[in-house]
């Protein structure tokens, strides 16, 4: 058997894995799919491998900012696990790539009997909290500078390759400021040589550097 | 005269079914919640959670350099120590009392045995970790997007409804470590509340004379946690049966 590449499933004692396999379907996320609206029902959740969701919040209809990011190592579909049907934020595809897909009502029968599927769940709803409060207090105290360093090793480390594709009109929705704010920030971190930007690709050139570069928080959150 | 305490006086409790409620009785011990006290620090092994019954329980998000913002506010519609029986242990933030009040806790082991049996405690626990999870999203957004006076008339709004009267005993310098901002930035935004006449403002306590007003000064953040909170226990019969 080829080797599970959602490290939440991956977790799973074999025979609830098995259980579960059954159920989940190989999809592939397309750059810019939208998975859930904002107070719209939830019909399946995923379990992302390569692949890359951004949860993003609304203000008076329009894209805000991002406070969780989905990859290998979580679900996208977390308020079913918590019992509830609707989503309250949008889930936005980022980084295409393949997933597992779940139906809604697969997913909460599976939940109910499977014991160490809730745990492994409930400590990464544990996690997703942890990182939306770091990102309420990261966005009120740190610079754009070193919340976009914070934010591509982030996407690095889910992704698990040191490039990949980010419009400016993108990045500034995740981090919640202005383009030009994007924009120099991005500058500042190619004139230190840390990373390369062009044409909406981005290219980690010094990783340690931009560790360096980004927050403290990065280092909170890595695990 | 003042009305027996009971755990009822915690909306979380008094969703329970009987049954449940009567089982956990006499595992819950009534503690003060004095104002300041910590109640977990950040990265701190946690002993019990807490139900509130009054007073206002600040969820602050500790950075490495000391400084901290509020990330959630928990008064008697909710819990304290997720981290318990999400089992994740510890969190990156400190709960501290931000209005004195009282509680009934339940020791760690306790919780942890009574959410893993399932049923309709963990299923209400579950739900209020999806409200919790609203209002921190909506609180990150907030900070991010909104003018500190819009903040300011959120955080006033999310304490009255968690108080049983429209007077806060609280100084700037501490809403300010609130809000994550400086002393400087809240007083200007008291100034002009208090000068249209929303509140009043003196030696540390706050008086919120027009709540309407507050409310059509609020940015949106305050109604997306509310109606959160508002589901949650509509849908508690639903969770009972």
């Amino acid at each position: 058997m080829a080797a599970i590449a959602n490290s939440l499933l991956a977790a799973l004692p074999r025979k609830s894995y098995l259980r579960l396999l059954p159920g989940l379907i190989p999809v592939e996320l397309g750059f810019g799919e939208v998975l859930y609206e904002p107070g719209k029902p939830i019909r399946d959740v995923y379990f992302p491998g390569q692949s890359l969701v951004s949860l993003l919040t609304l203000v008076e209809g329009h894209l805000a900012l991002e406070v969780g990011l989905v990859g290998r190592e979580g679900m996208v579909g977390v308020p079913l696990a918590l019992g509830i049907g609707a989503s309250p934020v949008r889930a936005l595809v980022q980084g295409a790539g393949p997933a597992l897909r779940m139906s809604a009502a697969g997913f909460r029968r599976e939940l109910s009997r499977s014991p160490p599927l809730q745990r492994e769940l409930y400590r990464y709803v544990h996690t997703l909290m942890a990182q939306i409060s770091q990102t309420a207090g990261c966005n009120r105290f740190h610079v754009v500078e070193a919340r976009l360093a914070r934010w591509l090793l982030m996407t690095r480390d889910r992704v698990r390759s040191g490039e990949f594709r980010m419009t400016h009109e993108f990045l500034s929705h995740m981090l919640g400021v202005r383009r030009v704010g994007v924009t120099e920030a991005a500058s500042a971190l190619q004139r230190r040589k840390l990373i390369e930007y062009s044409r909406g690709n981005i290219k980690i050139l010094d990783h340690r550097g931009l560790q360096q570069a980004a927050c403290a928080c990065y280092e909170g959150l890595k695990d | 005269m003042p009305a027996r305490r009971t755990p009822k006086q915690n909306h979380l409790l008094a969703a329970l079914p009987a049954a449940d409620l009567l089982r956990l009785m006499p595992q819950l011990e009534a503690v003060p919640l004095p104002l300041g006290a910590l109640i977990y620090e950040s990265d701190g092994e946690q002993g019990h959670v807490y139900f509130p019954t009054s007073g206002i329980v600040s969820l602050l998000y500790v950075m490495n350099d000391g400084a901290s913002a509020e990330i959630a506010v928990v008064g008697n519609e909710g819990m304290v120590g997720i981290a318990l029986f999400m089992g994740g242990g510890t969190t990156p933030s400190r709960a501290v009392v931000q209005s004195a009040g009282r509680a009934y806790r339940l020791d760690a082991r306790r919780i942890k045995v009574e959410f893993a049996r399932g049923g309709a405690l963990q299923r209400l626990l579950l739900r209020y970790t999806q409200a919790l999870i609203t209002q921190m999203t909506q609180t990150a957004v907030c900070n991010r997007h909104h003018l500190l006076e819009q903040q300011l008339c959120r955080w006033l709004l999310l304490s009255l409804d968690r108080l049983p009267s429209s007077e806060l005993v609280m100084t700037q310098q501490l809403i300010a470590n609130m809000l994550g901002v400086r002393r400087e930035g809240v007083a200007d935004a008291a100034g002009r509340l208090q000068a249209d006449g929303l509140i009043s403002y003196r030696r540390g306590r706050i008086n919120v004379l027009d709540r309407a007003k507050l409310e059509e000064r609020v940015c949106e953040c305050y109604a997306v946690v509310r109606r959160e909170s508002e589901r949650l226990f509509a849908s508690h019969h639903a969770i009972a049966a």
